[in-house]
């Protein structure tokens, strides 16, 4: 006996949980079995909860039940690897996974997934930028699959109303791949009879793409840049006349972002700052790039974060409208929002001037009390009282001068300029580890507290013998950059100490 | 009232003789039930056979038109206990639970069933837990079957088969005088197919027909000395044999030839399809079940039947036994058999396939490749299955190396607006501040607390468990360990094995218990102190009046969702010089529940014109500096990262997603941590008052005035 019999179409759908995996997979059973074809489904929901990954695999034999003579097929409960027809993601690593995993056959299987990212628990935790580069994920969807359909589907079936689940039925149905028509699954949606019309839209946008009308990708920028205003506008040209062109377009955002932060004068010390780096990169052969680098962390750390921005920030007259658009109010439906604020001993005493902060401070941080008293206030920002709070809060911008932590920052921020252009006399590559560093100093509080001692770890640690000229170029910079990513690795610091003992010994070695 | 709605389920129960049942699995077993004269049935819930008691609770009408008796019982062991009914009187029942972990909790009831034994048909409905997808500790129940000579029913998946053997489990079962379990692995529970349907049965005595006399007292039915003497006797001389014959009369186990009839295969029933997948994936078979090797399928895999093995293995030169998990029990007695009758065929088995883990086809095909090598079969040429697997394996290489890394996982955790997930931010923030101890972790949505971001648990013995393992921590520790037991596991075991286990030796620790209203993790059944309208409203019992009723001195309930307060209270059990047991109970109804409920209420509200306010949090995405140490503390799914706004910063900010339901943990959070000032709560008035606004429009005056004067 020689098997000849056809095999069965199998496909496997990765979902997660609360996407309507189940429903698609019901509606797919259903289609099959209406026009006469074995069909099999095997899912492992198993518990409730909501985000884990979850896989459904579905086989349908091509050949209706009314031509086998009795017979029936045997259906597998499992995808086998490289025995997949289709491929069904609604998401990109997902997609990306079970490629990975081998279930596609880069000869004959077909791939359908959104292109959206739901971002996995690793990826949301990281203190950095722990994002999977989607990039990569497209590259093993390309070389996993042998013809692919992806677009944004969460963004078609946003605008049709309806679950993703539909818009991929739909591409589903247009794919070719399954012996059932597109009509008889619109009439399985029909049938079934619950939110017929969104899910018949999404259904025909799905169809749609598969058939080669793919939604055109809109990417809306999502970067808000400082408006213009007068008192930017002639450092704004002085920035463009100075700086090379890489770093003007940063340099510009920077100018009006002081301006608005602080004013025009605070604009000039920018400029005034950045000039050296400029000139020093310009020497040293470099192509503006590390001047762009430079520019862009000077900017976001002479704007430090104290109360007087946070109450700017919360006052701005375009942010109500975007809590308004974001939790979808409707025009007229009146929003009541509060914000958590939640001060301590730090920030109070930013706000004093030196001779009155210092000594408090130091018996707080002597006490502990940095870390343990705080004035905890639910204000309600859109309020007549706590509005108006904010507001005056605000309008403290021309005091933050004399403030403590103003003098305290501008410190800080010499020290890290001044490393950066010594750097760059020994090698522009070096300028540019030393110039990111500036990226760990961040936030409020605690996350503040942690960066600043990062920085201090790795400036005094690594920086400074970098600068003696006593290790050479290229083990400074790979210190640096090592010791930079160990930093953003766990907030208890310990890989730092680790990473920054490693580089001590070998270079005592 | 489970999670699932089951009105479509519970309309195929009701399917008559010459219809189309289509469905999962569990419900074609929930059917055969019916089918099958049951007059009693009960279980404990757990994946994958919840659905079977979600759909008969469900399902009220039809058990009482077929007179059907149904307890949702509190723990397994109660479950098997109920089978006790069986052994003096003529009646069919069937419980069911997960197992290992179910049948370990049952195993004394088990017993004491399988002793005496029993004159109505007793089943045991088991959701077998392994392999892919399993959650629970990775051993076999074949062993139990074994120990206590119960028969292990372990059919093809698929659902006539399964039906069939439901139905047959009975017959056999009264055959025999002994209990059967039906094994159903997670896969084929959510399998779906179709079968044609008989009437349902209603049984000759039942709650609508019954007995009326209670039996006959009658010691041997004990399981007492020295009944137990002639029972174990019976087993092996009775109804072993007895169970043999009806195997083999009833064929209960099958046999598919094949033209390369010097070698086989057996295996069992459950591993079938995938078995076939792999033949036809090697050339060896078709998708229609034709099979060039010849197969023993073993839809009963204990007791064996001798004589069916010998008789399939006698003119071969060699078997494999294809048998999943560990020990190789079948194999081990197949070799034994083949011994006995002196036979010479050669047996393979977990010298081709591997020792432990899940069969799926991919692993059989490089099994059967590694067989058919070895085994040479006439006239066969075992090279091409050798090239399929190999290009199999190789093509598993080059998917796997498309990744220069692994890609991080997506295990489950705890849902959007889950009460339990503050009570570990507060956990964690407590043990910041008075230092880390053992966190003795227990069975139940609250185990995701040992995921990441939290990573807490340094144990998990079982469930309602963690009290009890933590008693001789504490002691060699130096510090009060932390037990965390949900309300479920409680009433399950927790109440007796921890709390009364711990007050009565003076253990000093600290218990915090989940109190959310549900077995939620299971798809939110009903328990004991489930205060949700529905069914079992009129008996909520109370946990917090239990545990001063036993005696717990220290007791505190507090909001879960208080992460500060919470915070506070438990620094306050760590610390306090007090000594003995310190419960807290973490009060926060289960999210997923409250918002079917919630939701429809507000909907309704809405539609009639009343005053509703809907909340939301969000985030300040020009505040947020990307370090995302709230999403550390939180984990909850709506609270994720969007590209960073600001044009001179990469990071990703945080941000709340729509599926947000106002749960306020975030703004707790950032509180009780002390984070950042970017999260913000919105309260949509709709339907709004005419004072609202009235309000709304002085504060939008304002507002207007004061930012036209900070531009000026």
């Amino acid at each position: 006996m020689k098997p000849i019999s056809p095999r069965p179409i199998s496909i496997v759908i990765a979902a997660m949980g609360g996407e309507g995996g189940g429903v698609l997979t019901d509606w797919l059973v259903q289609a099959a079995t209406t026009e006469g074809f074995a069909v099999q489904s095997t899912s492992i929901p198993g518990v409730a909860q909501r985000t884990g990954a979850t896989t459904y695999y579905v086989e349908i034999y091509p050949v209706p039940l009314a031509q086998l003579g009795g017979q029936r097929p045997v259906l597998a409960l499992a995808p086998s690897v490289g025995d997949v027809d289709l491929v069904v993601a609604t998401e990109l690593m997902e997609a990306a996974r079970t490629v990975a995993r081998g279930y596609s056959d880069p000869a004959r299987t077909r791939l359908i997934a959104s292109t959206h990212r739901v971002y996995a628990v690793a990826e949301k935790t990281a203190m950095g930028d722990g994002r999977a580069d989607s990039e990569k994920l497209m590259r093993v969807i390309e070389a996993g699959a042998k013809t692919r359909l992806l677009f944004d589907m969460e963004a078609v079936a946003k605008a049709a109303g309806c679950v993703i689940n539909s818009v991929l039925l739909g591409a589903i149905a247009g794919s070719g791949v399954l012996p059932m028509s597109p009509e008889v699954f619109e009439a399985g949606i029909r049938a079934a009879g619950k939110s017929v019309d969104s899910n018949l839209r999404g259904f025909q946008a799905g169809l749609a793409a598969a058939r080669g009308d793919v939604p055109a990708v809109t990417q809306p920028s999502f970067k808000r840049a400082q408006p213009e205003t007068p008192a930017a506008l002639a450092l704004v040209a002085r920035a463009h006349g100075e700086l090379p062109e890489p770093a003007r377009a940063a340099a510009e955002e920077g100018v009006r972002r002081l301006a608005r932060y602080q004013d025009s004068r605070y604009s000039q010390l920018y400029l005034e700052r950045l000039a050296p780096i400029a000139a020093a990169e310009r020497d040293a052969g470099g192509d503006g790039s590390l001047t762009r680098a430079v520019a862009r962390h000077l900017a976001v750390r002479m704007s430090f974060e104290d109360v007087i921005r946070v109450a700017q920030l919360k006052t701005d007259p375009a942010r109500l409208n975007r809590i308004r658009a974001e939790i979808g109010a409707a025009p007229g439906q009146p929003v009541v929002v509060k914000d958590f604020l939640k001060p301590g001993i730090e920030e109070i005493c930013g706000l004093l001037p030196g001779v009155l902060a210092r000594p408090i401070l130091a018996v707080s941080r002597r006490k502990g009390w940095t870390e343990t008293a705080y004035w905890g206030r639910e204000v309600s920002s859109s309020g007549i009282l706590g509005f108006s709070a904010l507001w005056l809060m605000a309008r403290l911008r021309g005091w933050r001068r004399f403030s403590h932590r103003f003098h305290d920052e501008q410190r800080s921020i010499e020290i890290w300029l001044d490393a950066v252009t010594k750097a760059i006399a020994l090698s522009p590559l070096l300028g540019l580890e030393v110039a990111e560093c500036a990226r760990l100093v961040k936030g409020y509080g605690e996350t503040w507290r942690r960066g600043e001692a990062s920085f201090r770890a790795i400036h005094d640690g690594l920086i400074t013998p970098a600068l003696s000229g006593s290790w050479p170029v290229g083990f400074a910079v790979d210190a640096i950059a090592n010791a930079r990513a160990a930093a953003l690795a766990d907030p208890e610091g310990d890989r730092l100490a680790k990473t920054l003992a490693a580089v001590q010994e070998k270079a005592a070695a | 009232m489970a999670e699932r709605s089951f009105h479509h389920e519970i309309q195929s129960l009701r399917l008559g003789a010459g219809e189309t049942f289509r469905g999962e699995g569990i419900l074609a077993v929930t059917k055969a039930l019916l089918q099958s004269g049951v007059s009693y049935v009960g279980g404990y819930q757990g994946a994958p056979v919840s659905h079977l008691m979600d759909v008969l609770v469900d399902a009220e009408d039809l058990l009482s038109e077929l007179g059907i008796h149904i307890e949702a019982c509190t723990n397994e062991a109660a479950a098997a206990a109920m089978l006790g009914a069986s052994i003096a009187y003529p009646i069919r029942g069937a419980v069911t639970w997960k197992s290992v972990v179910g049948t370990n909790v049952a195993s004394d009831a088990l017993s004491n069933l399988a002793s005496p034994g029993v004159i109505g048909g007793a089943m045991i409905i088991i959701g077998e837990d392994y392999g892919d997808g399993a959650s629970v500790i990775q051993e076999r129940s074949h062993a139990f079957a074994m120990k206590s000579s119960i028969w292990l029913l372990d059919p093809r998946p698929h659902l006539p088969a399964i039906v069939h053997m439901v139905e047959k489990g009975f017959e056999l079962s009264e055959a025999s005088h002994s209990p059967v379990m039906l094994d159903l692995r997670i896969k084929a529970c959510h399998v779906t197919g179709e079968f044609e349907t008989k009437d349902n049965r209603a049984a000759a005595f039942s709650r609508n027909a019954p007995l009326g006399k209670p039996a006959a007292f009658d010691y041997a039915k004990l399981s007492h000395p020295p009944s137990t003497f002639a029972h174990e006797i019976a087993k092996v001389t009775e109804r072993m044999p007895a169970a043999q014959a009806f195997i083999r009369e009833h064929k209960l186990n099958e046999w598919f030839a094949g033209d390369l009839a010097d070698i086989g295969i057996v295996v069992q029933g459950g591993l079938y399809n995938s078995l076939m997948r792999a033949l036809m994936r090697l050339d060896l078979a078709d998708a229609l079940g034709n099979t060039r090797i010849p197969i023993y399928c073993l839809n009963v895999t204990y007791p064996l039947v001798p004589e069916e093995v010998t008789a399939f293995c006698a003119s071969k030169r060699a078997v494999l036994m294809v048998e999943e998990g560990t020990p190789d029990y079948i194999e081990q007695a197949l070799g034994q058999i083949l011994r006995k009758a002196d036979l010479q065929t050669k047996l393979f088995g977990k010298d081709c396939l591997p020792q432990a883990g899940e069969y799926t086809s991919d692993v059989m095909v490089e099994g059967l490749a590694a067989f058919v090598e070895q085994a040479v079969p006439q006239g066969f040429d075992a090279g091409p299955a050798r090239k399929i697997a190999d290009a199999l394996k190789h093509h598993r290489q080059t998917a796997a190396a498309l990744l220069d890394a692994e890609l991080p996982g997506r295990q489950p955790g705890f849902c959007t607006g889950c009460p339990e997930r503050p009570v570990f931010s507060a956990l964690k923030l407590a043990q910041k501040d008075v230092g880390p101890t053992h966190v003795s972790a227990d069975i139940g949505c609250h185990s995701f607390g040992t995921l990441p971001p939290f990573s807490m648990g340094n144990s998990i013995l079982g469930f309602g468990m963690s009290l009890a393992s933590a008693a001789a921590v504490g002691p060699n520790l130096g510090r009060r360990p932390i037990s965390v037991m949900g309300d479920g596991g409680f009433w399950h075991n927790g109440s007796i094995t921890g709390v009364a286990g711990t007050l009565f030796n003076r253990g000093d620790g600290i218990l915090v218990i989940m109190q959310n209203g549900y077995t939620s993790a299971t798809g939110q059944q009903f328990m004991p102190s489930t205060i949700a309208e529905g069914r079992r409203a009129e008996t909520p019992m109370n946990i917090e009046a239990t545990l001063k009723v036993m005696g717990v001195k220290w007791l505190k309930t507090v909001r879960s969702y208080s992460v500060g307060t919470m915070k506070g209270v438990i620094k306050d059990a760590m610390t306090t010089t007090e000594k003995g047991l310190k419960v807290i109970i973490a009060d926060g109804e289960c999210q997923l529940a409250r918002q079917r409920r919630v939701k429809s209420e507000d909907a309704a509200k809405v539609k009639a014109g009343e005053r509703v306010i809907r909340v939301r949090y969000g985030v300040d995405d020009e505040v947020c500096s990307g370090d995302h140490s709230c999403i550390r503390l939180s984990g909850c799914p709506s609270l994720t990262i969007k590209p960073n706004p600001d044009p001179l910063r990469d990071d990703p900010v945080a941000a709340v997603i729509n599926s947000c339901v106002g749960c306020g943990l975030c703004g707790e959070v950032a509180h009780a941590a002390v984070l950042c000032p970017s999260f913000w709560r919105a309260e949509v008035v709709q339907n709004p008052s005419r004072f609202d606004l009235w309000l709304d429009g002085w504060r939008n005056r304002l507002r207007g005035w004061l930012q036209a004067e900070a531009v000026s």
